[in-house]
């Protein structure tokens, strides 16, 4: 008796660190998501909302347009106005003294114009000195830490006109911040940073500080009567509002997968853990009997399990929080290593990242306790005693209807939704055919796993057999264990065919865009003045194009508009023309435009559109011809002479170069000797940039894949945590089943099989699910933007089952060990 | 093969796993001794067990709770291993078998029939009864599995699962699996324990059969004096020791043999 005693307490023991495992995974992914999600806001916030606390005004041109230089004179003239400073930003990147441009998690890197009133500035001098000519560059103090600049220093800067080499005069830190990592600066004096930035007589924004007990509305009053039409001027706070929220959607992308990702680990983590506890609970209906009818009462007992549940909830969930630092540690690291570099702030652990860990983990916990407890409790205690301690079987029927309705439900949203081409309510109707289909999975886990399982009694014998009708005893079981890796297979399904449909459609707008060999292009945006022409003056090119960019405001919002060669076009680009005409067209200063945006703008040939540009121009452009979608484009086409009237000074952006037929090779070399000198610019050829424009799409899928392969891991634990919990349970059937002539290996095989099973059921539910969601969120996606047929990566879906099938097996494996070291004597129950 | 029960009842006894011809012991053991705990708390349950059991002939072992007689046969069905002393099934010495080669012994040469918890609950009393067969990836001996069946009565729940059938229904499954892959030996662990007294007399009687019909060897360990007089022979047992023996037992025999144990 003492044996069993001990035994049955290890097994207890060893069962409440199963349950605080998966209490301990679902709160360690939670926190993570949300410390990196704090983290990301609060290194963003700091940067941008202390920037502008000190401004009391700002002068701004909305869109495209710029300030003429002489309205900052002016508005210093207004009486009230202490400081007044003119602001022009533009990209430009440190290169580091190993000759490689030095890149941070805020993009793009900015340059700015150095403001000379220090009360008025957002950055501070830590050392050396102001800018006051034009070699000098004020360094911000991270970048001086990190790669060990100091004032005096040369230091070589890639800008939208090429590279050039500055002076270090002096490095400054942020008001109020010091250095906040990730925000890196250059700071040139007003015109310096005017010709570089290609602004020269003109600003983008006017900073004013007043005096000090003016009325300040007064002052605003008299400061917006001067400004030219379209020329306006906020208030401070409107400017750091307008930041934050700027930076916050350069990020949002981002943060709503990791909430996503939050989410699915919520589910996940809540599905394994009330697996886990429903079938420990189970396990004690037998205790809790015996408890009964020695005079325990029923809410004494609830009481008890409660207790029980909430003091393991607890504990685990702490274990979860600190976890999850140390997960959002590696999760930023994970992000940095795919590519995704985020700025790198001190850890923020909020204090409602713990209640969210804290609660979750807890109300999951006593929610997964409350109904099993409660089943446990209910059963007549004489009836309890007798009984074997299999789960019951209630409760599997009684959520087949509202399983089925919400499916059905889910099923008419989506289709709604795609009528309508409104991606949030085929969202809505997806989320309903998942938890529908969740709730159904009880009804059909028992003809699913018998489905499956009969090849693998084929191939495994009496072992597979055992295996198909273990997953099949217990549905419910079967079907929670799967539901975890319904929901995380769905997901992955679902944005494998909508990233296939992407690249693909990508893709064939890359296949469709250059004739040309190569494209040289800068990390700046512009080329140098002499780089177009340096190329296409090499041997062997034939031909060469120079492609334009920048924005303008189409019917009042800012998009972005390519200009392009018209003399050699055919022989560079692609541009299929669906309507209206090409090369007459751009040659006439009309507009082009691709198929997407005619319709979504309801544009035809000869339709009339009004523009502006910088200037404050406003015009009317006709419609001239729609092309199909093209990657190197965009949305909107003009001829470069047309461009240039309009953005006079602007370089250009890209060159195209052909090579004579049979010197593509050489030619490349030559542009690529004749670039190398310069680190900004870059050279590819037609496949290398084809490449890049489907990289992007795959970065993207790379990470969101990596996020839902960790809630699909989370998944295989609860898995195998299940099982060993059903190792346990049957201990007298494995001791059987031992004594008369089962081999270990047998054990094993058997085990395994269950685990196989239950991760195909999950597995291939999940990716048919998934597969039909994400053809519908590609139609919609479709319907609402741009054209794009649905592609079905069966290759990848297999392998997904695969990898399934892999992890299933993985997850069996220390399960199946248990099972077969089973002490045979012990389990056949030796008094 | 396929005609006569007395043909398989001799293959049964003599086949290549099968205990040696007839006048031999089916299984023998040699000063057994087995003990649980350490130190004070050392308890013995085998104290020096030197056994024999004779092949075709019905041996029931009997004697109070604690007296060793369930450590014996865990010991000589190669379930638990013993601290001293030698245990043999037929001619082979269980001690130089590793857990796979016992594994195999129990299911190729031994059948078993326990008190309770007797059959794997997912699977239907056909396939409980084939299991040991498919465990080995044998194939099943259609006629003798239709005659087991047929003896027994339990033809028309074959389909059932055990949770459908009744308790004496569920024994005659287990015998008819103990029995089917014609083991050299059958252990019954009180198989009468959990019957009524009807399901009782059907199992017993059934055992009696396989020995006296079909020429089978079992063993049977119970505490009941009215299933031990349907042995040949039944051994006692008391503090890890055999103690006595009685050849063709009557029930007044036993039941005066136990009563001189608890004294």
């Amino acid at each position: 008796m003492w044996r069993v005693t001990v035994k049955g307490l290890l097994a207890r023991k060893l069962r409440l660190a199963l349950t605080a495992v998966s209490i301990v995974l679902g709160v360690t992914f939670i926190t993570g998501t949300l410390v990196i999600t704090d983290t990301l806001n609060s290194t963003l916030s700091s940067l941008f909302g202390s920037v502008y606390q000190r401004v009391d005004f700002q002068v701004q041109a909305p869109g495209v347009l710029k300030i003429p230089e002489s309205v900052l004179g002016r508005v210093r003239a207004v009486p009230g106005v202490a400081y007044a400073a003119g602001g022009v930003s533009g990209y430009a990147r440190f290169v580091a003294h190993d000759g490689n441009p030095i890149s941070t998690g805020i993009e793009p890197a900015e340059g700015l114009a150095w403001v000379p009133a220090p009360a008025l500035s957002a950055h501070q001098l830590v050392a050396g000195g102001a800018p006051t000519n034009p070699h000098d560059v004020v360094m911000d103090q991270a970048t001086a830490k990190r790669y060990h600049f100091a004032v005096g220093d040369p230091v070589r800067v890639l800008l939208p006109g090429g590279e050039e080499t500055f002076r270090i005069s002096g490095i400054a830190g942020f008001v109020g911040a010091g250095d906040v990592p990730g925000a890196t600066f250059a700071s040139f004096s007003l015109p310096t940073a005017q010709k570089l930035f290609g602004a020269v007589g003109q600003l983008y924004t006017i900073d004013v500080l007043t005096r000090p007990g003016v009325n300040k509305q007064l002052v605003r009053q008299d400061i917006a009567r001067l400004l030219p039409t379209g020329i306006q001027v906020v208030s401070g706070r409107t400017v750091a509002e307008q930041q934050a929220s700027s930076a916050a959607q350069s990020v949002a992308p981002l943060t709503t997968v990791l909430l996503v990702f939050g989410l699915i680990a919520l589910v996940v983590g809540a599905f394994t853990i009330f697996n886990t506890f429903s079938i420990i609970v189970g396990q004690r209906t037998r205790e809790l009997a015996l408890l009964r009818v020695v005079g325990a009462g029923r809410g004494q007992l609830l009481g008890s399990v409660l207790l029980e549940a909430l003091l393991v909830a607890t504990v685990a969930s702490l274990v979860g929080l600190g976890l999850g630092v140390l997960a959002a540690l590696g999760l930023e690291a994970l992000l940095n290593a795919l590519g995704v570099p985020l700025p790198s702030g001190p850890l923020v652990f909020e204090p409602a990242t713990a209640a969210a860990g804290l609660g979750v983990g807890v109300i999951a916990t006593l929610v997964a306790a409350v109904g099993p407890a409660w089943r446990a409790v209910r059963i007549p205690a004489v009836a309890a005693l007798s009984a074997q301690t299999e789960e019951p079987e209630s409760g599997s029927k009684r959520r087949i209807l509202p399983g089925g309705v919400l499916a059905v439900l889910g099923l008419g949203t989506l289709g709604l939704g795609l009528g309508h081409a409104s991606l949030a309510t085929v969202g809505v109707g997806a989320l309903g055919i998942s938890v529908g289909g969740a709730m159904l999975a009880p009804g059909v886990a028992r003809p699913f796993s018998s489905a499956i399982g009969t090849p693998l009694s084929r191939l495994l014998g009496i072992s597979g057999h055992l295996g198909q009708v273990n997953a099949m005893r217990s549905p419910r079981r079967t079907a929670h264990s799967a539901s975890a890796l319904f929901v995380g297979l769905a997901l992955v399904s679902a944005v494998s065919v909508i990233g296939a449909s992407l690249a693909q459609a990508a893709t064939s707008s890359v296949d469709n865009a250059i004739r040309a060999d190569l494209i040289v292009s800068s990390s700046s945006g512009t080329l140098g003045p002499g780089v177009a022409r340096e190329v296409s003056a090499l041997p062997h090119v034939s031909s060469s194009c120079l492609a334009y960019g920048a924005d303008f405001e189409v019917r009042g919002s800012t998009v972005a508009l390519k200009g392009i060669c018209t003399s050699d076009l055919a022989a560079n680009v692609i541009l299929r023309i669906v309507a209206g005409a090409a090369v007459p067209a751009l040659s006439r200063g009309e507009l082009l435009v691709d198929a997407t945006t005619a319709r979504t703008q309801h544009l035809r040939v000869g339709s009339l559109v009004s523009v502006s540009f910088p200037e404050a121009e406003h015009a009317t452009i006709r419609v001239g011809g729609i092309f199909q979608p093209n990657a190197l484009i965009g949305g909107y086409l003009v001829g470069d002479r047309f461009f240039q009237t309009h953005f006079p000074g602007q370089l250009p952006g890209a060159v195209l170069v052909s090579a004579d037929r049979g010197y593509a090779g050489i030619v490349d070399e030559e542009v690529n000797r004749a670039v190398a000198s310069n680190p900004n610019l870059t050279v590819q050829t037609r496949g290398q940039f084809e490449a890049a424009q489907t990289a992007a799409v795959d970065q993207a899928l790379g990470l969101v894949y990596v996020l839902l392969a960790l809630a699909v891991i989370i998944a295989f634990i609860g898995v195998a945590n299940t099982l060993l919990l059903s190792v346990f349970e049957r201990v007298r059937e494995l001791g059987l089943l031992r004594a008369v002539g089962m081999q270990r290996r047998q054990v094993r095989v058997m085990v395994r099989a269950e685990a196989v099973i239950v991760a195909l059921f999950g597995a291939i539910a999940g990716v048919v699910v998934g597969t039909g969601l994400g053809a519908a969120f590609t139609v919609a996606l479709s319907r609402q933007q741009a054209a794009t047929a649905v592609v079905v990566p069966y290759e990848s879906l297999v392998v997904f089952l695969v990898i399934a099938i892999l992890l299933g097996l993985a997850a069996a494996s220390w399960p199946a060990r248990r099972a077969a070291r089973l002490d045979v004597l012990g389990a056949i129950g030796v008094e | 093969m396929a005609d006569g029960i007395v043909d398989l009842s001799t293959t049964g006894s003599s086949g290549p796993l099968g205990p040696p011809a007839s006048g031999g012991a089916a299984a023998h053991s040699i000063d057994l001794v087995k003990t649980y705990g350490k130190g004070a708390a050392e308890v013995a349950a085998l104290a020096g067990v030197t056994v024999s059991f004779e092949a075709a002939r019905f041996t029931a072992v009997m004697g109070p709770s604690g007296s060793g007689k369930s450590t014996l046969m865990h010991c000589m069905a190669g379930l638990d291993a013993p601290n001293s002393g030698r245990t043999y099934v037929g001619e082979q010495d269980l001690a130089k078998l590793d857990d796979r080669g016992l594994t195999q012994l129990r299911r190729d040469r031994i059948g078993f029939v326990f008190q309770a918890f007797n059959l794997v609950p997912t699977l239907t009393a056909a396939e409980n009864i084939t299991l040991p067969m498919d465990l080995a990836r044998r194939r099943v001996d259609r006629d003798w599995f239709e005659y087991l069946v047929g003896e027994l009565g339990i033809a028309d729940w074959l389909s059932q699962r055990p949770s459908e059938l009744s308790g004496g229904q569920q024994q005659r499954t287990a015998c008819a699996r103990a029995l089917l892959s014609r083991p050299g030996l059958v252990f019954a662990d009180e198989p009468t324990g959990n019957l009524d007294s009807n399901a009782s007399a059907e199992t017993l009687a059934f055992l009696r059969l396989s020995v006296s019909e079909l020429g089978q060897t079992v063993v049977m360990v119970t505490h009941d004096s009215l299933a031990a007089t349907f042995a040949d022979r039944v051994v006692f047992m008391a503090d890890g020791r055999l103690v006595a023996e009685l050849a063709s037992p009557t029930a007044g025999s036993v039941l005066a043999q136990m009563r001189e144990l608890r004294h």
